[in-house]
Protein backbone atom coordinates (compact mmCIF):
# COMPACT_ATOMS: atom_id res chain seq x y z
CA UNK A 1 0.00 0.00 0.00
CA UNK A 2 1.49 3.22 -1.07
CA UNK A 3 0.57 5.25 1.92
CA UNK A 4 2.54 3.26 4.35
CA UNK A 5 5.33 4.76 3.26
CA UNK A 6 4.07 8.01 5.03
CA UNK A 7 4.26 6.15 8.43
CA UNK A 8 7.13 3.11 7.81
CA UNK A 9 9.73 6.07 7.06
CA UNK A 10 9.97 6.99 10.84
CA UNK A 11 10.88 3.80 11.59
CA UNK A 12 13.56 3.38 8.99
CA UNK A 13 14.94 6.68 10.52
CA UNK A 14 15.19 5.53 14.21
CA UNK A 15 17.00 2.43 12.74
CA UNK A 16 19.85 4.16 10.96
CA UNK A 17 22.85 4.64 13.45
CA UNK A 18 24.08 7.24 11.85
CA UNK A 19 20.70 9.76 11.54
CA UNK A 20 20.01 11.89 14.73
CA UNK A 21 16.55 10.31 15.66
CA UNK A 22 13.03 12.97 14.81
CA UNK A 23 12.04 14.28 18.13
CA UNK A 24 8.42 13.30 18.76
CA UNK A 25 7.06 16.49 17.61
CA UNK A 26 8.84 16.71 14.35
CA UNK A 27 6.21 17.23 11.46
CA UNK A 28 8.98 15.69 9.45
CA UNK A 29 7.74 12.44 11.03
CA UNK A 30 4.90 13.05 7.76
CA UNK A 31 6.61 11.17 4.46
CA UNK A 32 5.00 13.41 2.30
CA UNK A 33 5.68 13.17 -1.57
CA UNK A 34 5.65 16.66 -3.04
CA UNK A 35 6.22 17.14 -6.79
CA UNK A 36 8.88 20.02 -7.14
CA UNK A 37 9.30 23.61 -9.53
CA UNK A 38 12.40 21.08 -10.70
CA UNK A 39 9.94 18.79 -11.68
CA UNK A 40 11.75 16.42 -9.30
CA UNK A 41 10.11 14.54 -5.83
CA UNK A 42 10.83 16.02 -2.15
CA UNK A 43 9.44 15.39 0.81
CA UNK A 44 8.39 17.62 3.54
CA UNK A 45 12.13 17.52 5.06
CA UNK A 46 13.82 18.70 1.91
CA UNK A 47 15.21 21.42 4.16
CA UNK A 48 16.16 19.36 7.32
CA UNK A 49 19.42 20.59 9.32
CA UNK A 50 18.19 24.27 8.59
CA UNK A 51 15.32 26.69 9.93
CA UNK A 52 12.69 26.65 7.52
CA UNK A 53 9.56 28.75 6.94
CA UNK A 54 6.56 26.68 5.45
CA UNK A 55 3.23 27.60 4.32
CA UNK A 56 0.76 26.28 1.99
CA UNK A 57 -1.08 27.90 -1.56
CA UNK A 58 -2.46 27.46 -4.63
CA UNK A 59 -0.93 29.11 -7.96
CA UNK A 60 -4.04 30.58 -9.09
CA UNK A 61 -5.21 32.56 -6.04
CA UNK A 62 -5.75 35.75 -7.31
CA UNK A 63 -4.54 37.72 -4.27
CA UNK A 64 -4.35 36.43 -1.12
CA UNK A 65 -1.47 34.01 -1.66
CA UNK A 66 0.95 36.71 -3.72
CA UNK A 67 0.88 38.95 -0.36
CA UNK A 68 1.87 35.90 1.46
CA UNK A 69 4.42 35.08 -0.22
CA UNK A 70 5.63 38.80 -0.09
CA UNK A 71 4.70 39.02 3.53
CA UNK A 72 7.22 35.94 3.58
CA UNK A 73 9.84 37.87 2.01
CA UNK A 74 8.92 41.21 4.18
CA UNK A 75 9.63 39.02 7.47
CA UNK A 76 13.38 37.28 5.95
CA UNK A 77 14.18 40.82 4.40
CA UNK A 78 14.78 41.81 7.98
CA UNK A 79 17.26 39.97 8.80
CA UNK A 80 20.83 40.51 8.14
CA UNK A 81 22.20 38.53 5.06
CA UNK A 82 24.25 36.23 7.46
CA UNK A 83 20.73 35.32 8.98
CA UNK A 84 19.01 34.89 5.88
CA UNK A 85 21.16 32.99 4.11
CA UNK A 86 21.05 30.25 6.69
CA UNK A 87 16.68 30.17 6.47
CA UNK A 88 14.81 28.30 3.98
CA UNK A 89 11.37 28.82 2.74
CA UNK A 90 8.74 25.83 1.41
CA UNK A 91 5.49 26.95 -0.02
CA UNK A 92 3.80 24.05 -1.12
CA UNK A 93 0.28 23.85 -3.46
CA UNK A 94 -2.81 21.93 -2.75
CA UNK A 95 -3.81 22.42 -6.18
CA UNK A 96 -1.46 19.85 -7.46
CA UNK A 97 -3.71 19.45 -11.01
CA UNK A 98 -2.85 22.91 -11.88
CA UNK A 99 0.60 24.07 -10.18
CA UNK A 100 2.77 22.02 -12.46
CA UNK A 101 6.54 22.08 -12.22
CA UNK A 102 6.36 24.65 -15.06
CA UNK A 103 3.54 26.58 -12.93
CA UNK A 104 5.77 26.30 -10.12
CA UNK A 105 8.60 27.56 -11.70
CA UNK A 106 7.03 30.64 -13.31
CA UNK A 107 5.80 31.65 -9.68
CA UNK A 108 9.26 31.12 -8.48
CA UNK A 109 10.35 33.71 -11.30
CA UNK A 110 7.93 36.21 -10.80
CA UNK A 111 8.28 36.65 -7.22
CA UNK A 112 12.34 36.71 -7.55
CA UNK A 113 12.42 33.63 -5.14
CA UNK A 114 16.02 33.21 -3.92
CA UNK A 115 16.64 29.47 -6.00
CA UNK A 116 19.15 28.77 -3.57
CA UNK A 117 16.79 28.87 -0.60
CA UNK A 118 12.87 28.69 -2.01
CA UNK A 119 11.09 25.84 -2.69
CA UNK A 120 7.63 25.63 -4.72
CA UNK A 121 6.31 22.51 -4.88
CA UNK A 122 2.98 20.64 -4.91
CA UNK A 123 0.77 17.86 -2.99
CA UNK A 124 -0.91 15.27 -4.12
CA UNK A 125 -4.81 15.32 -2.24
CA UNK A 126 -3.55 13.12 0.56
CA UNK A 127 -0.54 14.54 1.40
CA UNK A 128 -2.47 18.01 1.21
CA UNK A 129 -4.83 17.39 3.51
CA UNK A 130 -2.28 15.79 6.01
CA UNK A 131 0.03 18.28 5.66
CA UNK A 132 -2.64 20.63 6.14
CA UNK A 133 -3.77 19.08 9.31
CA UNK A 134 -0.43 19.33 10.93
CA UNK A 135 0.37 22.76 10.06
CA UNK A 136 -3.50 23.20 11.04
CA UNK A 137 -4.33 24.87 7.35
CA UNK A 138 -8.11 25.08 6.31
CA UNK A 139 -8.75 24.90 2.54
CA UNK A 140 -11.38 24.16 1.00
CA UNK A 141 -11.74 23.91 -2.61
CA UNK A 142 -14.76 25.95 -4.02
CA UNK A 143 -17.13 25.10 -6.70
CA UNK A 144 -14.88 26.98 -9.63
CA UNK A 145 -12.03 25.41 -8.63
CA UNK A 146 -10.72 27.69 -6.48
CA UNK A 147 -10.06 27.54 -2.86
CA UNK A 148 -10.89 29.31 0.53
CA UNK A 149 -8.16 28.57 2.40
CA UNK A 150 -6.47 30.05 6.01
CA UNK A 151 -3.06 31.72 5.52
CA UNK A 152 -0.50 30.74 7.95
CA UNK A 153 3.59 30.78 8.05
CA UNK A 154 5.25 28.30 10.55
CA UNK A 155 8.63 28.22 11.65
CA UNK A 156 10.29 24.69 11.77
CA UNK A 157 13.25 24.28 13.24
CA UNK A 158 15.69 22.25 12.06
CA UNK A 159 14.81 18.86 12.97
CA UNK A 160 11.05 19.62 11.87
CA UNK A 161 9.84 21.23 15.20
CA UNK A 162 7.31 23.95 15.54
CA UNK A 163 9.16 27.33 17.21
CA UNK A 164 6.26 29.77 15.85
CA UNK A 165 3.47 30.41 13.51
CA UNK A 166 1.86 33.58 12.34
CA UNK A 167 -1.36 34.25 10.42
CA UNK A 168 -0.25 37.85 9.52
CA UNK A 169 1.35 38.27 6.47
CA UNK A 170 3.04 41.62 7.83
CA UNK A 171 3.83 43.35 11.50
CA UNK A 172 4.06 39.99 14.03
CA UNK A 173 7.09 41.30 16.06
CA UNK A 174 7.13 38.03 17.92
CA UNK A 175 7.81 35.83 14.72
CA UNK A 176 10.11 38.30 13.26
CA UNK A 177 11.74 37.83 16.78
CA UNK A 178 11.58 34.10 16.41
CA UNK A 179 12.83 34.11 12.82
CA UNK A 180 15.67 35.87 14.71
CA UNK A 181 16.27 33.60 17.20
CA UNK A 182 16.38 30.68 14.53
CA UNK A 183 18.97 31.76 12.25
CA UNK A 184 21.18 33.48 14.66
CA UNK A 185 23.64 30.85 15.41
CA UNK A 186 24.77 27.71 12.85
CA UNK A 187 21.99 25.59 12.23
CA UNK A 188 21.24 22.52 14.02
CA UNK B 1 17.97 -1.40 16.57
CA UNK B 2 16.50 -3.89 14.20
CA UNK B 3 13.54 -1.80 12.01
CA UNK B 4 10.13 -2.97 12.81
CA UNK B 5 9.49 -3.25 9.26
CA UNK B 6 6.91 -5.20 8.08
CA UNK B 7 7.50 -7.16 4.49
CA UNK B 8 4.44 -7.02 1.70
CA UNK B 9 4.16 -10.73 2.47
CA UNK B 10 3.44 -10.60 5.83
CA UNK B 11 0.78 -7.92 5.65
CA UNK B 12 -0.96 -8.99 2.61
CA UNK B 13 -1.46 -12.66 4.63
CA UNK B 14 -2.63 -10.13 7.44
CA UNK B 15 -4.62 -8.35 5.31
CA UNK B 16 -6.28 -11.48 3.64
CA UNK B 17 -7.71 -12.60 7.47
CA UNK B 18 -8.41 -8.98 8.45
CA UNK B 19 -11.23 -9.41 4.89
CA UNK B 20 -13.32 -11.46 6.73
CA UNK B 21 -13.86 -8.43 8.91
CA UNK B 22 -14.09 -6.05 6.04
CA UNK B 23 -16.60 -7.83 4.37
CA UNK B 24 -19.25 -7.48 6.85
CA UNK B 25 -18.89 -3.44 6.55
CA UNK B 26 -19.96 -3.75 2.95
CA UNK B 27 -20.08 0.36 1.48
CA UNK B 28 -23.55 1.15 0.09
CA UNK B 29 -24.06 3.52 -2.56
CA UNK B 30 -25.58 7.20 -1.95
CA UNK B 31 -27.18 8.97 -4.64
CA UNK B 32 -26.17 12.06 -5.18
CA UNK B 33 -27.66 15.52 -5.39
CA UNK B 34 -26.78 18.26 -7.72
CA UNK B 35 -28.67 20.71 -5.56
CA UNK B 36 -28.03 19.40 -1.74
CA UNK B 37 -29.14 22.36 1.12
CA UNK B 38 -26.22 22.35 3.10
CA UNK B 39 -26.35 24.15 6.75
CA UNK B 40 -22.78 24.66 6.43
CA UNK B 41 -22.73 27.55 3.57
CA UNK B 42 -23.41 30.80 5.38
CA UNK B 43 -26.91 31.59 7.95
CA UNK B 44 -29.22 30.64 5.22
CA UNK B 45 -28.95 26.97 3.74
CA UNK B 46 -27.24 27.09 0.43
CA UNK B 47 -27.30 24.56 -2.39
CA UNK B 48 -23.72 22.71 -3.08
CA UNK B 49 -23.21 19.42 -5.71
CA UNK B 50 -22.71 16.52 -4.26
CA UNK B 51 -22.00 13.70 -6.28
CA UNK B 52 -23.16 9.88 -5.20
CA UNK B 53 -20.66 8.12 -3.62
CA UNK B 54 -19.92 5.16 -1.21
CA UNK B 55 -20.47 4.70 2.50
CA UNK B 56 -19.86 1.84 4.88
CA UNK B 57 -22.87 0.32 6.30
CA UNK B 58 -21.57 0.98 10.12
CA UNK B 59 -19.00 2.93 12.04
CA UNK B 60 -16.02 0.95 12.28
CA UNK B 61 -15.70 -1.47 15.15
CA UNK B 62 -12.94 -2.39 17.63
CA UNK B 63 -12.35 -5.46 15.98
CA UNK B 64 -12.28 -3.87 12.74
CA UNK B 65 -9.91 -1.55 13.79
CA UNK B 66 -7.71 -4.15 15.58
CA UNK B 67 -7.22 -6.48 12.75
CA UNK B 68 -5.69 -2.93 10.97
CA UNK B 69 -3.33 -2.25 14.16
CA UNK B 70 -2.41 -6.21 14.07
CA UNK B 71 -1.46 -5.13 10.13
CA UNK B 72 -0.30 -2.29 10.47
CA UNK B 73 1.48 -2.29 13.64
CA UNK B 74 3.05 1.38 13.45
CA UNK B 75 -0.49 2.40 14.26
CA UNK B 76 -0.36 0.86 17.96
CA UNK B 77 -1.05 2.99 20.83
CA UNK B 78 2.63 2.21 21.98
CA UNK B 79 4.11 3.27 18.66
CA UNK B 80 2.53 5.92 17.13
CA UNK B 81 4.03 9.28 17.24
CA UNK B 82 2.08 11.71 19.72
CA UNK B 83 1.65 13.97 16.84
CA UNK B 84 -0.54 11.25 14.79
CA UNK B 85 -2.92 10.29 17.63
CA UNK B 86 -2.96 12.03 21.02
CA UNK B 87 -2.76 10.40 24.72
CA UNK B 88 -5.75 8.57 24.99
CA UNK B 89 -5.67 7.00 21.32
CA UNK B 90 -7.38 3.29 21.73
CA UNK B 91 -7.45 3.62 25.40
CA UNK B 92 -10.26 1.50 25.87
CA UNK B 93 -8.27 -1.23 24.71
CA UNK B 94 -6.64 -4.02 27.34
CA UNK B 95 -3.45 -3.51 25.19
CA UNK B 96 -1.74 -2.18 22.24
CA UNK B 97 -3.16 -5.15 20.10
CA UNK B 98 -5.62 -6.64 22.37
CA UNK B 99 -9.31 -5.47 23.04
CA UNK B 100 -9.86 -7.01 26.51
CA UNK B 101 -13.44 -7.35 27.94
CA UNK B 102 -14.06 -3.44 28.42
CA UNK B 103 -13.85 -3.65 24.53
CA UNK B 104 -16.11 -5.73 22.36
CA UNK B 105 -15.07 -5.87 19.16
CA UNK B 106 -18.67 -5.10 17.31
CA UNK B 107 -18.88 -1.65 19.38
CA UNK B 108 -17.67 1.00 17.37
CA UNK B 109 -14.30 1.94 17.70
CA UNK B 110 -13.48 5.60 19.43
CA UNK B 111 -10.41 7.57 21.29
CA UNK B 112 -9.56 7.36 17.22
CA UNK B 113 -7.64 10.33 16.03
CA UNK B 114 -8.24 11.83 12.60
CA UNK B 115 -5.13 10.73 11.23
CA UNK B 116 -5.60 6.99 12.26
CA UNK B 117 -9.68 6.95 10.65
CA UNK B 118 -7.42 8.72 7.35
CA UNK B 119 -4.90 5.56 7.90
CA UNK B 120 -7.48 2.92 8.19
CA UNK B 121 -9.22 4.34 5.29
CA UNK B 122 -6.26 4.11 3.06
CA UNK B 123 -5.72 1.07 3.87
CA UNK B 124 -9.09 -0.13 2.40
CA UNK B 125 -8.23 1.81 -0.59
CA UNK B 126 -11.05 4.32 0.91
CA UNK B 127 -11.14 7.49 2.43
CA UNK B 128 -13.18 9.65 5.06
CA UNK B 129 -16.71 10.74 3.24
CA UNK B 130 -16.46 14.60 3.01
CA UNK B 131 -18.85 17.05 5.40
CA UNK B 132 -21.24 17.07 2.55
CA UNK B 133 -21.28 13.39 1.68
CA UNK B 134 -21.89 12.84 5.56
CA UNK B 135 -24.24 15.76 5.60
CA UNK B 136 -26.37 14.51 2.92
CA UNK B 137 -26.07 10.65 4.00
CA UNK B 138 -27.29 11.75 7.16
CA UNK B 139 -30.06 13.76 6.27
CA UNK B 140 -32.12 10.44 5.47
CA UNK B 141 -35.06 8.44 7.79
CA UNK B 142 -35.43 4.76 7.50
CA UNK B 143 -38.03 5.95 4.15
CA UNK B 144 -36.91 9.64 3.18
CA UNK B 145 -33.41 10.57 1.49
CA UNK B 146 -33.98 13.88 2.86
CA UNK B 147 -35.93 13.62 5.92
CA UNK B 148 -35.37 17.09 7.45
CA UNK B 149 -38.05 18.88 7.43
CA UNK B 150 -40.01 15.94 9.11
CA UNK B 151 -40.43 17.25 12.93
CA UNK B 152 -40.86 13.59 14.44
CA UNK B 153 -37.27 12.87 12.71
CA UNK B 154 -35.93 16.19 13.69
CA UNK B 155 -37.27 15.75 16.98
CA UNK B 156 -35.96 12.32 17.51
CA UNK B 157 -32.19 13.78 15.98
CA UNK B 158 -32.59 16.34 19.60
CA UNK B 159 -33.55 13.19 21.79
CA UNK B 160 -30.17 11.58 21.05
CA UNK B 161 -28.47 14.65 21.10
CA UNK B 162 -29.94 15.23 24.94
CA UNK B 163 -28.99 11.87 26.08
CA UNK B 164 -25.72 11.88 28.84
CA UNK B 165 -22.39 10.60 27.38
CA UNK B 166 -20.23 8.19 28.66
CA UNK B 167 -23.10 5.51 29.01
CA UNK B 168 -21.20 1.69 27.40
CA UNK B 169 -21.82 1.57 23.93
CA UNK B 170 -24.12 -0.43 21.96
CA UNK B 171 -22.61 -2.99 19.13
CA UNK B 172 -22.89 -1.45 15.51
CA UNK B 173 -26.34 -3.19 13.60
CA UNK B 174 -28.64 -3.08 15.89
CA UNK B 175 -31.09 0.06 15.69
CA UNK B 176 -32.98 0.40 12.14
CA UNK B 177 -31.79 1.19 9.05
CA UNK B 178 -32.28 3.78 6.96
CA UNK B 179 -33.29 4.74 3.23
CA UNK B 180 -29.86 3.66 2.01
CA UNK B 181 -29.47 0.41 4.28
CA UNK B 182 -26.74 2.11 6.73
CA UNK B 183 -26.97 1.79 10.59
CA UNK B 184 -25.89 4.17 12.76
CA UNK B 185 -25.33 7.40 11.56
CA UNK B 186 -26.89 9.64 14.53
CA UNK B 187 -27.40 7.71 17.89
CA UNK B 188 -24.46 5.62 18.61
CA UNK B 189 -21.03 7.79 18.31
CA UNK B 190 -19.85 10.92 16.39
CA UNK B 191 -18.12 10.58 13.10
CA UNK B 192 -14.69 12.04 11.26
CA UNK B 193 -15.08 13.61 7.87
CA UNK B 194 -12.28 14.29 5.77
CA UNK B 195 -12.31 18.21 6.33
CA UNK B 196 -13.58 17.95 9.65
CA UNK B 197 -10.47 20.86 9.92
CA UNK B 198 -11.97 22.74 7.13
CA UNK B 199 -15.45 23.27 7.90
CA UNK B 200 -15.32 26.76 9.56
CA UNK B 201 -14.99 30.26 7.81
CA UNK B 202 -14.97 33.45 9.93
CA UNK B 203 -18.86 33.33 8.53
CA UNK B 204 -19.57 30.14 9.63
CA UNK B 205 -18.27 30.93 13.36
CA UNK B 206 -20.87 33.15 13.51
CA UNK B 207 -23.30 30.67 13.42
CA UNK B 208 -23.23 29.36 16.73
CA UNK B 209 -22.85 32.22 18.72
CA UNK B 210 -25.73 34.11 16.74
CA UNK B 211 -29.29 33.67 18.03
CA UNK B 212 -29.65 31.99 14.55
CA UNK B 213 -29.09 28.86 15.94
CA UNK B 214 -32.32 29.41 18.69
CA UNK B 215 -34.53 30.31 16.28
CA UNK B 216 -37.76 27.38 15.23
CA UNK B 217 -36.89 27.32 11.71
CA UNK B 218 -33.32 26.43 12.38
CA UNK B 219 -33.95 23.65 14.84
CA UNK B 220 -33.06 20.70 12.61
CA UNK B 221 -29.90 23.07 11.71
CA UNK B 222 -29.03 23.04 15.45
CA UNK B 223 -28.39 19.21 15.47
CA UNK B 224 -26.24 19.75 12.85
CA UNK B 225 -24.33 22.88 14.16
CA UNK B 226 -23.77 20.70 16.74
CA UNK B 227 -21.88 18.34 14.88
CA UNK B 228 -19.75 20.97 13.20
CA UNK B 229 -18.64 22.83 16.51
CA UNK B 230 -17.93 19.64 17.86
CA UNK B 231 -16.03 18.84 14.66
CA UNK B 232 -14.26 21.91 14.32
CA UNK B 233 -13.30 22.14 18.26
CA UNK B 234 -10.57 18.84 17.70
CA UNK B 235 -7.11 19.03 16.37
CA UNK B 236 -6.77 15.87 13.70
CA UNK B 237 -4.65 14.18 16.64
CA UNK B 238 -7.17 14.53 19.35
CA UNK B 239 -9.10 11.51 20.51
CA UNK B 240 -12.29 11.32 22.10
CA UNK B 241 -14.98 8.87 23.56
CA UNK B 242 -17.90 9.36 21.42
CA UNK B 243 -16.11 9.66 18.23
CA UNK B 244 -15.65 7.57 16.06
CA UNK B 245 -15.69 6.71 11.95
CA UNK B 246 -17.00 5.28 8.91
CA UNK B 247 -14.90 5.09 5.50
CA UNK B 248 -16.21 5.85 1.63
CA UNK B 249 -15.05 5.78 -1.65
CA UNK B 250 -16.09 6.93 -4.56
CA UNK B 251 -18.81 5.50 -6.71
CA UNK B 252 -17.20 3.12 -9.59
CA UNK B 253 -16.78 5.25 -12.76
CA UNK B 254 -19.88 3.38 -14.66
CA UNK B 255 -22.09 3.43 -11.89
CA UNK B 256 -22.91 7.09 -12.07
Amino acid sequence: MRYLAWMLWIVALSADAGEVALPPDSVYQLNAALTTQAGGTAGLDQYRGYPVMISMFYGSCPAACPMLITGIQAYESHLDPAARGRLRVLMVSFDQARDTAQQLAGLARLHRADPARWMFASAGESDARRIAALLGISYRRQAGGEFDHSLLITLLDGRGRVLAKTSKIVGDDAFQASLQLATAGESQ
Amino acid sequence: MKPRWIDRGAALALMCCAATAVADNPYLPVEGNPHFQSALQGVKPAAVTVRGFQLQRHPVTNGEFLSFVKAYPEWRRDVVPPLFAGADYLGQWLAPAELGATAQPQQPVTRISWFAAEAYCEAEGARLPTWYEWELAAAASRTERDARADPAWRQALLDWYARPAGKDLRPVEQSATDVYGLFDLHDLVWEWVQDANSLMSSDEAQKFCGSGALSLQQKENFAVLMRVAMLSSLKPNDTTRSLGFRCAKDLPATGQ
